[in-house]
């Protein structure tokens, strides 16, 4: 689908935002956030830059390819695309991508706005809504929430191509077995923001609470 | 919304009663001592911006707009009243053996071993504008652990004297609980005792941790005792449904927001109660304020600089300074008179007051004894075979275990509560955005580079789906008793932007309560396994940076947060040789100076401090009444009514 209303720009945005998200183009449209998001976008990155990368993405896409046919620094910019559609805020980048982007900006996490963290994505993925916004109602919080859909009907439900949404990864992450490193481990304090956060260690690596 | 006048027009009269500080216990006080009839000034130092709609309205946005969500993100920063925040504290890397792990920066200067991780918030209403609403009581044996366990100090009155406050506490703050079962916990005397409000439902997580360990028996290795899990529900001041079994005379009403009527008078879900619920369905000190009687005077942006002393036993007023403009603070003195004077201003904010005033500090115990409840935090995943658990949903957190809390145990430990937490691994790792960042390989490995590894599309939201639906997290609150080396001091070389001294903090824990952080780690992690539930805590160093309020203790890498509950600072008791105030937070030195909040709490528990704190309140205020009354007898009380006439 394509938001009549939205310019061609956004609408080409969101067409090829959402095998990157893996939300559908009216999740997206929904948010309201799709022009904002645009315009992050195209400024941490800068103008051209950022079109030479969606030049490259959609080039990946349309090619049946995906993340894993972007250079190194395009696919950082492609990590905070996502990260923006679920959290609202541009993260921090790589230090080498952001020195190989030339950017002027400072590399730090900020938040586009404070609609943007209440539309943030990554709260419908575990059927849940951004704290301090959408409650769902009193005694809620008591209800089983139901499993996650599995990625065969994700991939359905979003006309999205058989191809591999990963990258350095030789297989789909089992949910029962998921690596440590791709789950945040613990802030040495409460200012370190979320996108700075290192990755978790595997459990019982560490000589600790074991008494 | 209430009634405020300017700090200019709160001079020019004279008070029975001065308050400074318009929180939970200022505002408490007011309305009592209001309601007999005595003329109250109320001073506060912060904005009192949030006791209007739309001013509430721009505190959400401040709040949602905040890249670290901490419980001061939705307040704006004031010069003229600062506030510490946790962002103030940063770690060390690679720091030397035997050197502070952190620095601090803000509103605190800090010079002891381990950090101080705790704020509050200087604006009108106080610490509660962002606290969470846990009022669990205390029970007998927290009012003595000297007697029965050899630590810590006794209190000079008991839990018995405390049940009907108590109970007026619950009534003030509308709490909803399940009586019957405080009862079985012991913390409650009556046993036919009913809360206001019916229970706020428990969180489909308590359930999950019910099904999988209620009734299991966990060893704790410190204090080599052996403790069977029962989950019990945690009373809070947050709105649910009225309790028809509750007393009738006078009825409960429940009150929602204040500046928007029929609003907030259930909590809906929000799930960010800490720093800000957006429907006010949380109880805060504005309702209280908003129902002020007219004998009850606030004047906001007055910052109470020292008491001034009259007599040999006796005070006058306060000096207090204002402000215009929060950022750039321009300040004029005012001094105001009044029969008594009473400090609400916050633990550690009295405790400065009173030094720097060099007031009541007989004993030298003026800013001893600070202590807060050391909170070591403790996360896995649950099973991917038994689903998610619903993280991120509801209140911050609705049951937990209670039985490390008592007994025999406390002689070889500090004794801990174990809050289920109902917001995943928010507070530990700053999920679910930090999951979001890590899933994506996002931020480059330790050279900078761009990382290989990562998912995208619908293996992304595939995996966050387990991997931020199935967070478990424990939080373990450990006692800290009274201990006269965690002070606060002043240092006329570190003053704020109006000159006023910042406190200096030296704080630590003792063995004893590293004992208890240690125990509480190692039956979480027995906890955990009990549930099949991968445990993922690991409080160790990372590439050379310590986590804040990091230590190694026997061996083991801990790490504490700040709980928010500063206590301890003007502590209570019967002999003014070793105590600031008594019984009725009246201090020993002065007849008509009180110093009233958490500061006067001769031992915390494993209890949230506020409702214990409260009832205090509610008995000083009463106290001061008699005190008032009997001065003055024979006594024409001025009912609210005469007072319109008058003014
Ligand atoms: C994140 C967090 C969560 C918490 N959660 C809970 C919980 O769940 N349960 C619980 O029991 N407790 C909780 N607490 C603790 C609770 O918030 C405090 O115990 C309580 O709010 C203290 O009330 P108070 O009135 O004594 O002090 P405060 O609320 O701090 O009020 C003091 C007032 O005095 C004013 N003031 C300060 N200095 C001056 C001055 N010089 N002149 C004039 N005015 C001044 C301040 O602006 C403020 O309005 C939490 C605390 C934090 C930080
Ligand atoms: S859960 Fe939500 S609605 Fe309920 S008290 Fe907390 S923030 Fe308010």
């Amino acid at each position: 689908m394509a938001d009549p209303a939205a310019t061609a720009d956004v609408q080409d945005f969101v067409k090829f935002c959402v095998p990157l998200t893996g939300f559908t183009a009216f999740d997206l449209y929904a948010t309201d956030m799709a022009g904002a998001y645009l315009d992050t976008a195209r400024r941490q990155v800068g103008p051209e830059r950022f079109d030479t990368f969606w030049t490259a993405w959609k080039q990946a896409v349309t090619g049946g390819g995906g993340p894993q046919d972007l250079a190194p620094t395009h696919r950082e910019v492609a990590r905070a695309l996502v990260y923006l559609w679920y959290t609202g805020a541009w993260p921090r980048l790589a230090p080498a991508a952001h020195a190989d982007l030339r950017r002027e900006q400072a590399n730090t996490e900020f938040v586009v706005a404070p609609e943007a963290y209440v539309e943030g994505l990554v709260w419908r993925t575990f059927h849940g809504h951004p704290s301090g916004a959408k409650p769902p109602g009193f005694g809620t919080w008591g209800v089983r929430p139901p499993a996650p859909p599995e990625v065969e009907e994700l991939r359905a439900g979003l006309g999205v191509r058989d191809v591999a949404y990963r990258t350095g990864l030789d297989a789909e992450v089992s949910p029962e077995d998921i690596p440590a490193h791709l789950l945040p481990g613990f802030r040495s304090g409460r200012h370190v923001p979320p996108s700075e956060v290192p990755v978790a260690t595997v459990p019982g690596t560490i000589e600790e609470g074991r008494v | 919304m209430t009634e405020h006048v300017t700090a200019d027009a709160a001079a020019r009269r004279r008070y029975d009663i001065v308050i400074v500080g318009a929180g939970w216990a200022g505002s408490a006080l007011a309305q009592r001592l209001g309601d007999k009839g005595w003329q109250v000034l109320v001073l506060e130092a912060g904005n009192g911006d949030t006791d209007t709609w739309p001013g509430f309205l721009d505190t959400l946005s401040t709040f949602r707009s905040a890249v670290a969500k901490v419980p001061n993100s939705a307040y704006r920063p004031n010069a003229a009243a600062p506030s510490p925040n946790v962002l103030d504290l940063a770690p060390v890397r690679n720091p030397r053996p035997g050197e502070p792990e952190f620095t601090a920066g803000g509103y605190f200067v800090q010079n002891g071993p381990l950090p101080y991780g705790t704020d509050y918030l200087r604006a009108l209403g106080g610490t509660a504008m962002h606290w969470l609403g846990a009022v669990p009581r205390m029970r007998d044996e927290d009012f003595e652990t000297r007697t029965r366990y050899g630590y810590g100090r006794d209190w000079p009155i008991g839990a018995a004297e405390l049940q009907p406050w108590y109970a007026e506490a619950e009534r003030l703050l509308g709490a909803a609980g399940h009586g019957q079962e405080q009862y079985d916990l012991g913390v409650v005397h009556d046993s036919r005792y009913e809360y206001p409000m019916q229970e706020i439902p428990r969180s489909y997580i308590d359930r999950y941790c019910k099904e999988a360990v209620e009734g299991e028996v966990i060893t704790d290795p410190v204090a080599e005792r052996d403790y069977t899990l029962t989950l019990y529900g945690l009373p809070q001041a947050r709105n649910s449904t009225p309790n028809p079994r509750y007393r009738t005379d006078p009825p409960f009403r429940v009150r929602g927001a204040v500046g928007l009527p029929n609003f907030g008078e259930r909590c809906v879900g929000n799930a960010s109660c800490v720093p800000i619920c957006p429907v006010q369905a949380k109880s805060l000190p504005l309702r209280i304020q908003a129902a002020f009687p007219r004998s009850v005077t606030v004047a906001n942006r007055c910052v109470v600089t020292r008491v001034r002393r009259s007599g040999e036993r006796s005070v006058s007023g306060v000096e207090y300074r204002t402000y215009t403009d929060p950022a750039s603070p321009v300040s004029r003195s005012y001094v105001v008179e009044a029969d008594v004077v009473v400090l609400a201003a916050h633990a550690i904010e009295n405790a400065r007051l009173l030094l720097f005033s060099e007031l009541a500090n007989g004993s030298g115990q003026v800013g001893r004894n600070l202590m807060d409840h050391p909170t070591v935090l403790s996360w896995a995943l649950g099973a991917e075979s038994k689903g998610p658990v619903g993280p991120f949903r509801g209140p911050g957190h609705t049951s937990g275990w209670e039985v490390f809390r008592f007994g025999e145990g406390r002689r070889r430990r500090a004794p801990f509560r174990i809050e289920i937490g109902n917001w995943g691994w928010g507070w530990a790792t700053g999920a679910p955005m930090s999951n979001v960042a890590t899933a994506l390989g996002i931020g480059g490995d330790e050279h900078g580079e761009v990382r290989p590894d990562g998912v995208f599309g619908p293996e992304l939201r595939r995996l966050l789906g387990s991997s931020v639906g199935r967070q478990l997290q424990l939080q373990l609150a450990v006692e800290q008793p009274a201990d006269p080396g965690n002070r606060v001091t002043l240092d006329g070389r570190h003053r704020d932007a109006m000159g006023n001294p910042r406190p200096v903090i030296t704080y630590d824990l003792s063995e004893h309560v590293r004992d208890g952080a240690l125990a509480a780690r190692a039956v979480a992690g027995e906890i955990f396994r009990r549930m099949g539930a991968d445990d993922f805590t690991n409080h160790a160093p990372r590439d050379g940076v310590p986590p804040l309020g990091h230590f190694v203790h026997k061996g083991t890498d801990l790490a504490y947060s700040g709980a928010g509950h500063g206590a301890g600072t003007h502590i209570m008791g019967s002999d003014p040789a070793t105590s600031v105030v008594d019984a009725d937070q009246k201090t020993h030195e002065f007849d008509n100076l009180y110093a009233v909040g958490c500061g006067s709490m001769a031992s915390v528990g494993t209890s949230n401090p506020t409702l214990t704190m409260m009832a205090l309140a509610l008995r000083s205020a009463e106290r001061i009444h008699d005190s008032l009354a009997t001065a003055r007898r024979p006594v024409v009380i001025r009912t609210p009514d005469t007072t319109e006439a008058t003014a």
